[in-house]
């Protein structure tokens, strides 16, 4: 379709300006307008931020609120923006908040949507052709999402940021809508623990998994990491049924992905879940005294062995090779 | 707690999806799934959300009970009985043998009708909650859940933590990327959940095989009232071209010594040949 509207949205400023370069992608050589949506207290910063690295408008919709409000007001807003923009594509950011939106947007617009995308394409009838991960990442889908518009949210890190336009040309358009009260309330929010680091961007990843039996044993992991000049992580279990690590540092289908160019699983049994977060990773090392963990099948060395054995020793060689 | 337990007893819904075993989904010599030779379980989260509305029901009386749309090959008896063996009071499976269910759209919509399929049948006037998983463990699109709230008109609260019931509200907490919330709701409401809300209850093979005493109603997905295949047929689609393995190149090195400082030492020197350790 010639000229297609894309219109792209997230919560996440980060992840609006990847949407960028994936709706950019998305137009065709006849032609094709990105437009974001900013909505809430940031809106303006946002929207001037995309049209700063060239979306072609961008629609702000202004609230009361101090904070962003809830999935079914921001529903309602993305529903005012597909009114005002016409799309025949809507990206969202896969973030919690993204993946609870696009699947309500979807349902309002009667309209199909594929979540957690990797890839993106037009296919060669004008539908939207996406990769995604099922059965827990260890295959993956092509997916092909028909009619208009269609629905997909983008996972972080799959395309990069919009660089800043030569010429930014796109302009702002405000949108008059007044947000219906929202049906959920807010009692009590506060801000979560987040990590100094970035694990998306360590070179080197030193990952806990329920091996680990206690919170104080995970001082030896990062003391690891540190001689490995890598970060710790961990996968879902010590970072949601635990609360042992920050979120941020969760490796896996519901957490980050990561592609250091060495990744130390140290007590994870390699679940599907987790595999899927560091496939990416060049080169994988799993200790784990299960000689029937997952994990072994997905690792480049293996140590079948007792991490509390194992991991000192390693640190210890590692320690000693480094000194002058 | 200014809770009134047992004053004012709870209908739950719980949305079950029976899955093909991802952990033990294999890929056939073409790099595809090979469905067949998994087993069959009770998606991940979906036994989180039976947990959670088991742990409500014992509070505040009341009934669970579960609906799932079984979409293609039937589960086996005994994993059907399984989630029965939790605690559910009845499953109503509805029978999609030719996929016309097979997109969260159409899941949602399948699920709409059987919420109210199930109340009529149970002569219940109204649920008060539905809970789902955040996602399924096998296609993973975390829709359908808020997707149907938006079906029913309900409330959602998704990616609960923890959830109470309080004088006809749901109080839940929850985690986003970069905060905590707590929020609240009047009931009725649905909620999403996930590993971190509970850990579910194990049935024992006792339990299981005394579960069969409990009902399993089938209803064929054409004779639910409200879920209009033809329509539903014309409308978009999400559809699955293919589906592939990507393929494994990892070296798969059994490092071997006599002692972990050999073992050690062994992986260093591995490491440093590779450069993935430059001291």
């Amino acid at each position: 379709m010639d000229g297609a509207n894309i219109l792209i949205f997230s919560e996440s400023s980060d992840a609006l300006v990847e949407l960028l370069t994936a709706g950019r992608a998305l137009c065709t050589p006849a032609g094709g307008r990105v437009i974001a949506i900013a909505i809430g207290p940031t809106a303006t910063a946002s929207a001037e931020n995309c049209l700063a690295r060239g979306a072609d408008e961008a629609l702000v919709l202004r609230t009361a609120a101090e904070s962003l409000p809830g999935a079914e007001e921001l529903v309602f807003g993305l529903r005012e923006a597909v009114r005002a923009a016409d799309p025949d594509t809507i990206l969202i950011g896969a973030t919690r908040i993204g993946a609870d939106i696009v699947a309500r947007l979807a349902q309002a617009l009667e309209a199909p949507c594929a979540s957690d995308c990797m890839t993106l394409r037009r296919d060669q009838d004008g539908n939207l052709e996406i990769e995604r991960r099922i059965y827990g990442g260890r295959f993956t889908a092509r997916q092909v999402l028909t009619g208009r518009p269609r629905i997909a949210s983008i996972q972080r890190n799959r395309y990069p940021k919009a660089e800043p336009a030569q010429k930014p040309h796109g302009s702002i358009r405000e949108l008059a809508v007044t947000l219906p009260p929202p049906r959920v309330r807010t009692q009590a929010t506060s801000p979560r623990a987040r990590s100094a680091v970035d694990v998306t961007k360590a070179e080197v990843i030193v990952a806990a998994g329920r091996g680990v039996k206690k919170v104080e044993d995970l001082a030896l992991l990062d003391k690891l990491a540190g001689a490995l000049s890598g970060v710790l992580a961990g996968s879902r279990p010590l970072t949601g049924d635990v609360d042992w690590l920050p979120t941020d540092r969760r490796i896996g289908l519901s957490g980050q992905t990561v592609k250091p160019n060495l990744y130390v699983a140290c007590g994870i049994s390699g679940q599907i879940e987790h595999i899927v977060g560091m496939k990416g990773a060049r080169t994988v090392v799993a200790i784990n005294n299960d000689p029937k963990a997952p994990i072994h099948a997905e690792a480049d060395y293996t140590i079948v062995g007792d991490l509390y054995e194992i991991v000192p020793a390693f640190l210890e060689a590692c320690e000693r090779a480094k000194r002058p | 707690m200014t809770e009134t337990a047992g004053a004012s007893p709870l209908n739950i819904l719980v949305c079950v999806k029976f899955v093909p075993d991802p952990n033990q989904l294999q890929a056939d010599a073409n790099g595809r799934p090979d469905l067949a030779g998994a087993p069959f379980r009770i998606s991940t989260f979906d036994e989180n959300a039976i947990e959670a509305a088991l742990q409500l029901g014992a509070r505040h009386g009341g009934r669970v009970y579960g609906v799932s749309v079984v979409t293609g090959r039937m589960p086996p008896r005994d994993v059907l009985l399984r989630a029965l063996a939790m605690g559910l009071d009845a499953l109503y499976l509805v029978k999609d043998e030719t996929n016309l269910a097979a997109d969260p759209y159409r899941s949602a919509a399948a699920l709409a009708a059987a919420a109210r399929a199930v109340r009529d049948a149970e002569k219940i006037p109204s649920w008060d909650l539905l809970i789902c998983g955040e996602a399924s463990a096998d296609q993973y699109n975390a829709q359908v859940g808020p997707r149907l709230a938006v079906a029913l008109d309900l409330p959602a609260i998704t990616y609960a933590t923890r959830i109470e019931v309080q004088q006809g509200r749901l109080v839940a907490n929850r985690a986003v990327e970069e905060r905590s919330e707590t929020l609240e709701t009047n009931l009725p409401a649905l909620v999403t959940v996930g590993t971190e809300i509970n850990q579910a209850r194990m049935p024992t093979v006792l339990q299981v095989m005394g579960a069969g005493r409990k009902p399993i109603r089938e209803i064929p997905i054409a004779e639910l009232s409200g879920f209009d295949a033809q329509a539903l047929g014309q409308r978009p689609s999400l559809r699955t071209i293919d589906v592939s393995a990507p393929p494994s190149a990892r070296k798969r090195v059994v490092i071997e010594g006599k002692d972990a400082a050999e073992l050690a030492a062994q992986l260093l020197s591995r490491l440093r040949a590779d450069g993935e350790v430059k001291f």
